[in-house]
Parts: C-alpha cells; sequence; structure tokens
C-alpha cells in the first residue's frame, strides 16, 4: 500500500511541478508543502531536529542547567527522599549522578534478556541521544531538617517556602526534600529522563508533584541578536537578566562564595527558588493595552521600557522620574529590580518556562509561568524581589500556587565525583572516589 | 455633606484623570460625574444592608442556632457579592472577609481561614456553630471596618466602571463552577449579587454610551436578560435552589453569557475615555 501511494504521490508531482530541480524552481509560495511531499513525508513521521546531538557536559565547578542557556522545555520535579542513613544518601546522589551523566552524554543502555523488562523506556529510541539536556539536583530545607546528621550542615539561608500575601499555595504542588530541574531541546526528552531516574531509584525517592513548561522558539535574527523569549501574558521575560556569560558577576549574584557566611561545603553551588505561578489569561486578555504596560513597566510589542528606549536591552532612569509618571512605582519591572546601587544586592538569575496544564472548574486555561531563579543569597534575592513585589498591580491577573526553596549544591568534578559529596563529607561521611 | 465632598473631589481626579486620553470625545468627564455619585449611593445602601444583615448572621453563629445561621447565609452575602470591585479595594479586608480554603495552604485548618467561608465551613459540613464565636466577631468586626473606610473613599471612576467587567471576571474565574459557596451549595445567590452588581454600572453609564454605539448596549443588555431568565428559574421562596440543581445545559447559558459580557465590558473604560 505505501509503495502504490507514494507512487502516487510522485505520479501527482511529475504531473503539476515536472521532474527534480526544475519542478522546485517553480513556484516559492508552496516551498514548504512540496518539501514534505519531495521527501516522500507521511503524516505520522517524526518531526526532524538537527539538534538532538547539542550536549552539555555534566561536570564542573558548578551544576549544569544554571547559567546554561534555557532550551525550549523545562520541568521541576519534587521528590521525597527516603534515604536516611548516610551510606543511603551516598547510594542516592551515587546512582543519580550516574543517570544524569548517562542521560546527558546520551548512548546506548545495555541490551538485557528479552524476558526481563527493558533498562530503558526507549521512547527515544535505542541510543538515546543528549539533546540538550541538563539535570540540576536541589535539596529543599526538608532533606536537612529531617536529618539530624545533616542538620548541622544546612545551608545558612536554606528555609521552608513561606506564602506571600497573594499566594494560594497548593499543599500538593509545594516543597520537597529533592528537586530535579530537567530541560533540554524537547518535552520528550526531559520525560525520558524523569522516567530514568524513577526507575532506577524507586526505593530511595518518590515523586511528590512536577510541573512541565516551555517557552517559544524563534527564528535566528539575521544579526546573531539576541531576545528575550515571552510569557504568556505576551511580554518580554528576562529583559533585564544579569548577563550569565560574564562569570565575575555571576561569582557576585549566583553562586556562594568562598569565606562567605555559608557552610563550606556549598562553595560554587546556589540557591534556587521554584514558583508555579498561575496567569489569568482570559482576563489579562481583556484588559486595554495601556493598562497591560502600565502594570508591566515595558512596551509590550519590543519590551522597551517607558519613556524612550527601542528594545528590551534600554535602561530606565528611575531617578529621572520619581513620581513614577514615566514608569509607574508599582510597576512589576520597578518594583522587581529599583536599579540603584543598593538594589545590585537583590539581582536575581531567572531561568522561567511557561506551563500550560488543562481547564480549571470554572472552564477557564490553566497556564501560567514556572518561574527558576538562581541566586548566591536567598534572602537577598527572591525572597526580598518577592516582598517588594507584594502589592503590585500585576496580583489582579496571577496566583502564586506552588514552588519551593531549594539549594543546589556544587557540580560533580569529574567522572569519579557525584553530586553532594562535598556535604557528605563536611558531614563526616568517609567517601571514596572511584571511577 | 460628606457627598459634596465626594462629589467635588471626583470631579477634580475625573477632569485631571480623563480629559487628556479620552477615545471617545463624545463623553465629556463632567458627564461620568452623576453616575459615579449614583454608584456611590448604590454602595452605601449595600453597605449598610451588609453590615445589618452580618449582625443578625453573626448573632446566630453566637448564640448557638445553626439553622437560623444556615438560613441566613445566603442572602448576607448578597449585598457583599454586589459591592465587590469595591470592597476589593482593601484587599486585606477581602481577605478575612471572603478568601477561600483553596486560598490558604493548609486549607480549612490554616489559621488565616477566616470570614464568609470559615463560617460557612463550621455551619455547613460540620453542622455546628462550635468554635465559630472568634470567626463571628472577626467577620462583623471586618465588615464595620469595611464600612467606614469605603464611607470615607473617594471612588475612583475607572475602578467603578471597571468593576462592571471585574465582576464578571471574579464569576468567570472561580464561581462558575460552584467553588466558591462550596459547603452550602449558595452559589446562585452570590450570582444574582454579582451580575445585579455588574449591571447598576452599566445602567448608570448606559446613556452615556447608548448615544455612540447602540448596537453594544442591545448587546450586552441582551445577554443581562439571558442570566436573569435563567436564574429565574431558579428562583424559591425565599431565594434560590442549591447549585447541584443548576442543569449543565444552563450552566453553559451561563458560561457563554458571562464569558461575553467579561469581553464587552471590558471595553466599557476605553468607551468612556477612562485609562
Amino acid at each position: 500500500m505505501t509503495t502504490n501511494d507514494n507512487k502516487l504521490v510522485t505520479t501527482r508531482r511529475n504531473v503539476l511541478f515536472g521532474v527534480g530541480a526544475a519542478g522546485s524552481a517553480l513556484a516559492t509560495g508552496l516551498t514548504t508543502a512540496r518539501a514534505a511531499e519531495k521527501q516522500g513525508g507521511q503524516v505520522t513521521d517524526a518531526p526532524v531536529s538537527d539538534k538532538t546531538q547539542e550536549r552539555q557536559s555534566f561536570y564542573g565547578l558548578h551544576q549544569a542547567g544554571i547559567v546554561t542557556p534555557r532550551p525550549a522545555a523545562g520541568m521541576i520535579a519534587s521528590f521525597h527522599v527516603l534515604a536516611e542513613t548516610p551510606a543511603d544518601v551516598e547510594r542516592l546522589f551515587r546512582t543519580l549522578s550516574g543517570r544524569i551523566a548517562f542521560l546527558m552524554q546520551g548512548g546506548t543502555p545495555p541490551e538485557l534478556d528479552d524476558k526481563l523488562p527493558p533498562a530503558d523506556s526507549g521512547l527515544l529510541g535505542p541510543v538515546v541521544p543528549p539533546d540538550n539536556l541538563t539535570i540540576t539536583v536541589s535539596l529543599g530545607s526538608s532533606f536537612f531538617d529531617d536529618r539530624d546528621w545533616l542538620a548541622p550542615h544546612k545551608p545558612a539561608r536554606l528555609s521552608r517556602m513561606k506564602a506571600s500575601r497573594n499566594d494560594a499555595l497548593d499543599a500538593d504542588l509545594c516543597h520537597g526534600d529533592l528537586a530535579l530541574q530537567i530541560s533540554s531541546n524537547t518535552p520528550d526528552t526531559n520525560i525520558h529522563a524523569l522516567r530514568d531516574v524513577l526507575k532506577n531509584l524507586p526505593d530511595l525517592m518518590v515523586l511528590r508533584w512536577k510541573q512541565e513548561g516551555s517557552v517559544p522558539v524563534l527564528p535566528p535574527k539575521p544579526d546573531g541578536a539576541h531576545e528575550s523569549a515571552r510569557n504568556f501574558l505576551g511580554f518580554r521575560d528576562g529583559s533585564a537578566n544579569p548577563d550569565a556569560n560574564n562569570a565575575a558577576l555571576m561569582d557576585k549574584i549566583v553562586w556562594v562564595p568562598e569565606n562567605g557566611t555559608e557552610p563550606e561545603w556549598t562553595r560554587g553551588g546556589s540557591y534556587q527558588a521554584v514558583r508555579i505561578i498561575r496567569n489569568f489569561v482570559e482576563r489579562w486578555d481583556r484588559t486595554p493595552l495601556g493598562e497591560q504596560e502600565r502594570i508591566i513597566g515595558r512596551k509590550k510589542a519590543t519590551g522597551a521600557p517607558h519613556g524612550g528606549g527601542n528594545t528590551e536591552h534600554d535602561v530606565p532612569d528611575y531617578s529621572q522620574d520619581p513620581e513614577g509618571t514615566v514608569t509607574p512605582l508599582d510597576a512589576h519591572i520597578r518594583l522587581a529590580n529599583f536599579r540603584t546601587k543598593d538594589s545590585e544586592a537583590n539581582l536575581i538569575l531567572r531561568r522561567p518556562f511557561n506551563y500550560s496544564n488543562g481547564v480549571s472548574k470554572s472552564g477557564q486555561l490553566e497556564q501560567g509561568l514556572l518561574f527558576i531563579c538562581y541566586q548566591a543569597d536567598l534572602e537577598k534575592g527572591f525572597i526580598t524581589v518577592q516582598r517588594q513585589l507584594d502589592g503590585e498591580p500585576l496580583e489582579e491577573y496571577i496566583k502564586p500556587i506552588g514552588g519551593g526553596f531549594f539549594f543546589t549544591p556544587p557540580g560533580p568534578q569529574d567522572e569519579s565525583d557525584f553530586v553532594g559529596r562535598t556535604l557528605l563529607e563536611a558531614a563526616g561521611h568517609d567517601v571514596v572516589r572511584k571511577s | 455633606m460628606k457627598l459634596k465632598l465626594v462629589l467635588s473631589v471626583s470631579l477634580l481626579t475625573l477632569a485631571a484623570a480623563a480629559l487628556p486620553r479620552m477615545a471617545n470625545a463624545e463623553v465629556a468627564p463632567l458627564d461620568l460625574v452623576q453616575p459615579i455619585a449614583d454608584y456611590k449611593i448604590y454602595v452605601s445602601e449595600n453597605l449598610e444592608t451588609l453590615v445589618t444583615d452580618t449582625k443578625a448572621f453573626t448573632d446566630a453563629v453566637k448564640a448557638g442556632d445553626v439553622d437560623k445561621a444556615k438560613s441566613l447565609f445566603g442572602s448576607t452575602r448578597m449585598s457583599y457579592e454586589a459591592i465587590e470591585p469595591i470592597a476589593e479595594l482593601f484587599s486585606d479586608l477581602d481577605g478575612s472577609i471572603d478568601s477561600r480554603a483553596d486560598d490558604h495552604e493548609k486549607a480549612e485548618k490554616d489559621p488565616e481561614f477566616t470570614g464568609f467561608h470559615r463560617i460557612e465551613y463550621g455551619l455547613f459540613t460540620e453542622n455546628s456553630t462550635k468554635d465559630l464565636g472568634p470567626f463571628a466577631d472577626k467577620l462583623m468586626a471586618d465588615v464595620t471596618e469595611l464600612n467606614k473606610r469605603i464611607t470615607d473613599l473617594t471612588l475612583p471612576p475607572e475602578k467603578v466602571v471597571g468593576g462592571a467587567a471585574a465582576l464578571m471576571e471574579e464569576v468567570a474565574a472561580t464561581k462558575i463552577s460552584g467553588e466558591e459557596d462550596r459547603y452550602s451549595h449558595t452559589d446562585l445567590w452570590d450570582f444574582k449579587a454579582n451580575f445585579d452588581g455588574s449591571r447598576k454600572i452599566f445602567d448608570l453609564v448606559r446613556p452615556l454610551v447608548e448615544k455612540e454605539d447602540s448596537a453594544f448596549v442591545t448587546k450586552v443588555s441582551g445577554n443581562f436578560d439571558t442570566v436573569d431568565t435563567t436564574l429565574a428559574k431558579y428562583k424559591t421562596a425565599d431565594g434560590y435552589e442549591l447549585y447541584d440543581k443548576l442543569t449543565e445545559d444552563d450552566r453553559a447559558v451561563l458560561a457563554a453569557a458571562v464569558n461575553t459580557l467579561a469581553e464587552d465590558l471590558s471595553t466599557l473604560r476605553g468607551k468612556l475615555g477612562l485609562n
């Protein structure tokens, strides 16, 4: 049947367009349709990507997935950890690191006897592509609090997320002992990774909640310029993010420093704040454009601040606007970042995704922002920024419903190392480096 | 005395805020002064009723009269729901008077969960007034405080006019599902009050819009009528049927009317030249 169908298609194409190159020179408006036909594409053919071999390194002073440019698909999965003893926690960290190393590298899972369940879900095929995957491991406050031998080593600023005034937190979407941030080029790669982790650690951790997200993909710009992705409110999100390529800046804003007030084992790690923020998009779409732009503090089309500038990279000068006549004093971007010398201490590195989950009981879209940010000091970072935002006019259109605070340990140095080793050593647990 | 003062302040606010960005040259800012003043009276009347009704309701709770308290719950809320866009200007009070269990991480057990729905939970789910005394006192105090604050408030014109749509957004986002009064299922009382409150605003500014866009006025009125006709089917001697009596078809009719009203009324501010 398939062969016959192909012949039919070929014949029709030959009649319509002539054969081969001559045909492809015709009717440029039909390029896309014809390209599919030319390759003999079938409805259920897998979409093609030339990015499946993109690969990030698991090893380094810092974990991957923090200053790594955000790919199109992301997920946070939060777990309850059952490992209690140092030995079990070590097994958890080692196994997790081993799986992450394999998944980020890509490769062929072992072939088992077909009387046994397969080693891999197989959803990406017999050879697992890296597809730009990163998996970032972070630990919640309860991970330390619930283990006497770890409690003294808890990062100094790690706390359990408290509800802000506009929050309507759902206990089933909050907190966790351990969180994985999984991001890659496709949702399927993230799901594959999550299923691999679940299958390999069934006795040591149990999944509590997860939230997947994505960001809209843009075509490359001819001049190579970068633009911030848009959130589900239609505004650019991330315009004022600090430059992740600036290592000195990241040392200041993102990474726990040496000789600070934090336990030594945390050096090179970072605090992760996660928030699931529902957006009332129907209502937002029924809000006058001028009001939307006043609430956010930017022009919707370009992302430029009010009062001059053509791009999102232009910087508003609040010192010339003390009354808020240009950018309202309660505009989101103004409350989030005062742009003073002092407020530099409150900078955070955002890495959010948009999420869309289905339909609420009221028949409205359940969608919003899977907000993720990293900072060297959770209190000066997210907690302070959120406090500044409390009461902002945007609250009428958003409702945080979940999330949590976590600490992201430093990265594994090499193949003999694993995430969490420095913590175990600090707790007096003898760790043998083996390759 | 007070009304006069409010009027003159409103006038100034209007003249300053609305004039430069008029989208509709036919509606002069001064035209809005009377509707806003009339709305302020509507709000005051509702607040007066709210205080009186809340007193009777909380007295019944404190007297341990479960049946009486239950019977007063639906009607007591109506004057609050009718003026919700104004009541919500004070988010601290709105939270303590009208928040729902799912606004709080520990749901019904959360100490921050107070107000109408906390008492509703005790009355209808636990069928008791046990431990409700402090919640009743707090509700009465909050409602009294709300009345005081709003009496002293100059109503911002854009909030008043925007309130017509805001009420529809409330129904569309969180009420049409029957989640609001989940223990008592008196949601249809709330619907009625929300629609009446929205229609009141629309009716007050209607003459200003009618000249320019009579088709719009006809369409909006038609949708309000659809809602009234649908809700009327569920009218009882002393109020409304419980939410679970609402048929799937009627629920869809209401949802569509709410969404259409929300879409149309979201243009009302712009039509009146308000930011």
